[in-house]
């Protein structure tokens, strides 16, 4: 349920209900130079959606330099798992807050320098104590600006002066790792001025917002909460009738629906429109629908009205079985776990039914009577949000419609091998460096099958590894002739003395199944006995979800450890001295490597 | 009411609802402070629809005194 809907009280009765069942504990804290406390509670309630126990920390009032620079091990430490940091312009900088009219523009440079250098300060203070993932909170625009209407005109006036801080001081954040800016504007506009500032609590306690600011904030915070855990959702299973367009095309055909630019068939344009928005970020989408499949692909491909076509779906189910069973396969077919998908239907019977049998695929309901909120629904869940957008997100609809393309060619190939060889595969293997570090960082927090170790890593971890020289970071590209894959596989080799431990080894759910993991493994075997350690040692962590690996370093010709310190651990070990690094499989047309042999 | 103010402030404080009596104040629930009492303001006013004035917020120290206030607004 949507916090927005739910008084304080009943969010703080349901937290505490709820929060001890939760399976994680997340830490956060919170630096501030305001009161803010039922932020607190709002986050404890918004950490429920996301499986986990929020223990929320506060540091003290208007102590965040102190707290940044020598530490606050009461408020955070390494095990925490973000910081906010919440600064009111008022107690920072008087002047630019509210006697701005009076100030030279050489004395607002001034200000705008000294908070860019506390800024600074505050992050890298916190960095240098912390991994933890830390939330800048933009400073909030003005509704009245300090010169009324005038403001606006000038380059002099205090809009553009707090747009321009806070485009300077979000700089000043993202070049710090595992940093981001939380756009308070954002939040404050979706509220409204009115209903965001209490201003009796701003004097008796120093506490200026209200508890609909408060539950906004919690909501942004959450969004990069769920990214930084990889709980984003990742695909969009979209209903038809009454969902991607009004009416029931088996009834109402081609000229009955409703689907266009007038309404209400322009609320449909532009969900699907909406749709698109999410397809062009990286979100898979595919249809699940009781429908003749022909009169589906009609619609899109022939409807006037309608943006969506069918090779913007990776994947479909349009029948009359079960949605439940449909969704199943789906998933499986996608390789993507159901907890990464999103349901839309209009049905209250397939949204209960979902719901009940599937708990885990979040489902949107398209009430009828809330069709025109469809697209703004959509717009503002921040389920499918991510903290990063890589060229491999931007094109990861074509890259489903060629494996699509790939899956035909194979059930027309008659043996497995002849298939790979006619793909013209190829694999280019690289040391990871500046360029490709986002994308390894994602792949490490995103992958959950074929994960040996599931560590998930920030680009600042991954900067670590490739700056140090106890470690080295490979990464792995696919091509084949229908398009390029981009980057799929990671492996991370940490050298102790004479071994080479396998911290990460993982492939992209997307390019399973092709001895792309194969030539990634011998590839770092060639490495580690450049580097000359004796052995390489591979262990197996087990998760809910990566079952498929847990025989993986077996068949690679990897010896099991039978006396591992730990009787969980599944341990391998590949002794270079004693034994052969297997030859590349033959099925790629190039391997390009700066490995080789 | 009186059930309905004691259930808000129950919640606020994060204390069972049964440890709520009318003479209940800052001095017999510990995790009544002046920030827990900010935020039971919010959350009455909120749930309420009522607004307190500065006067009435500072005088409120107590469940009698509240739920007396409540009933003036109402």
């Amino acid at each position: 349920m949507s916090s927005s809907s739910l008084s304080f009280s009943a969010i703080s009765r349901h937290v505490q209900a709820h929060e001890k069942e939760m399976p994680t504990q997340l830490r956060l804290a919170i630096l501030r130079n305001i009161m803010l406390e039922p932020l607190a509670t709002y986050l404890r309630y918004e950490a429920l959606s996301l499986d986990c126990q929020a223990q929320v920390t506060l540091g003290d009032y208007d102590t965040v330099l102190q707290e940044a620079v020598a530490g606050a091990p009461t408020v955070y430490d390494q095990q925490t798992h973000a910081i906010l940091i919440v600064l009111y312009l008022e107690g920072l900088s008087w002047d630019l807050a509210r006697n701005f009219a009076s100030l030279s523009e050489q004395a607002v440079e001034n200000e705008i320098n000294r908070l860019l250098d506390l800024c600074h300060t505050i992050v890298q203070g916190i960095r240098s104590k912390t991994a933890a993932m830390i939330l800048w909170h933009g400073f909030l625009p003005s509704p009245y600006p300090a010169l009324g209407i005038f403001d606006s005109q000038s380059h002099a006036g205090q809009s553009r002066m707090l747009h321009r801080l806070n485009t300077a001081i979000c700089d000043v954040v993202r070049a710090v790792p595992n940093s981001f800016f939380v756009d308070m504007g954002h939040c404050l506009a979706r509220v409204g001025s009115r209903h965001f500032f209490d201003h009796r609590f701003w004097h008796m306690n120093r506490a200026p917002f209200t508890l609909e600011a408060y539950a906004e904030m919690a909501r942004e915070v959450s969004k990069f909460v769920r990214a930084s855990l990889g709980k984003n959702k990742k695909c969009l299973v979209l209903d038809c009738d009454n969902t991607l367009w009004g009416g029931i095309i088996g009834e109402d055909g081609m000229a009955g629906i409703k689907l266009g630019t007038t309404s209400p068939g322009s609320a449909y344009r532009e969900f699907q429109q909406q749709i698109l928005e999410l397809y062009s970020r990286g979100v898979i989408l595919a249809l699940c629908s009781k429908n003749n499949e022909d009169d589906v692909w009609d619609v899109l491909q022939n409807h006037p009205g309608s943006l969506l076509k069918r090779q913007h779906f990776a994947a479909w189910r349009i029948n009359w079985q079960d949605k439940v069973a449909n969704i199943r396969e789906l998933a499986v077919e996608l390789n993507i776990g159901l907890d990464s998908m999103v349901f839309v239907d209009d049905s209250a019977f397939e949204v209960e039914m979902v719901r009940r049998e599937l708990p885990v695929v979040t489902v949107l309901q398209q009430a009828k009577e809330q069709l025109f909120q469809a697209r703004f629904n959509l717009l503002a869940c921040g389920l499918f949000d991510t903290l990063t957008l890589s060229q491999e997100d931007r094109t990861r609809g074509s890259m489903y419609t060629a494996e699509a393309e790939r899956k035909r060619l194979m059930q027309a190939t008659t043996d497995l091998h002849s298939y790979f060889k006619s793909l013209a595969m190829q694999v280019e293997i690289a040391f990871t460096d500046q360029s490709t570090m986002a994308r390894v960082a994602q792949l490490t927090q995103k992958t959950n099958q074929f994960n040996l170790t599931t560590r998930r890593y920030s680009e600042a971890d991954i900067s670590q590894f490739v700056a140090g020289s106890a470690a080295d970071v490979l990464h792995v590209r696919l091509l084949d002739r229908f398009g390029d894959s981009g980057i799929i596989g990671v492996c991370i080799l940490r050298y102790q003395q004479q071994e080479a431990y396998l911290d990460t080894f993982l492939l992209s759910c997307r390019a399973l199944g092709r001895g792309v993991e194969e030539v990634l493994l011998r590839h770092a075997l060639h490495l580690a006995k450049r580097q000359g350690v004796r052995r390489v040692v591979g262990e197996y962590y087990a998760t809910a979800k990566n079952s498929q690996v847990q025989t993986f370093y077996g068949k690679q010709g990897f010896t099991l450890d039978l006396a591992p310190d730990s009787p969980a651990t599944h341990r391998y070990f590949f002794p270079l001295e004693e034994q052969t690094i297997p030859a590349d499989p033959d099925t790629f047309t190039a391997i390009i490597s700066p490995l080789r042999g | 009411m009186e059930a309905k103010i004691k259930q808000i402030i129950a919640d606020v404080m994060e204390v069972p609802v049964e440890s709520v009596q009318d003479s209940s104040s800052p001095d017999t629930i510990p995790s009544w402070d002046s920030l827990k009492h900010m935020n039971l303001i919010l959350a009455l006013e909120q749930q309420l629809e009522i607004t307190f004035s500065e006067e009435q917020i500072a005088e409120m120290m107590s469940v009698e005194l509240i739920v007396l206030t409540v009933k003036e607004l109402l």
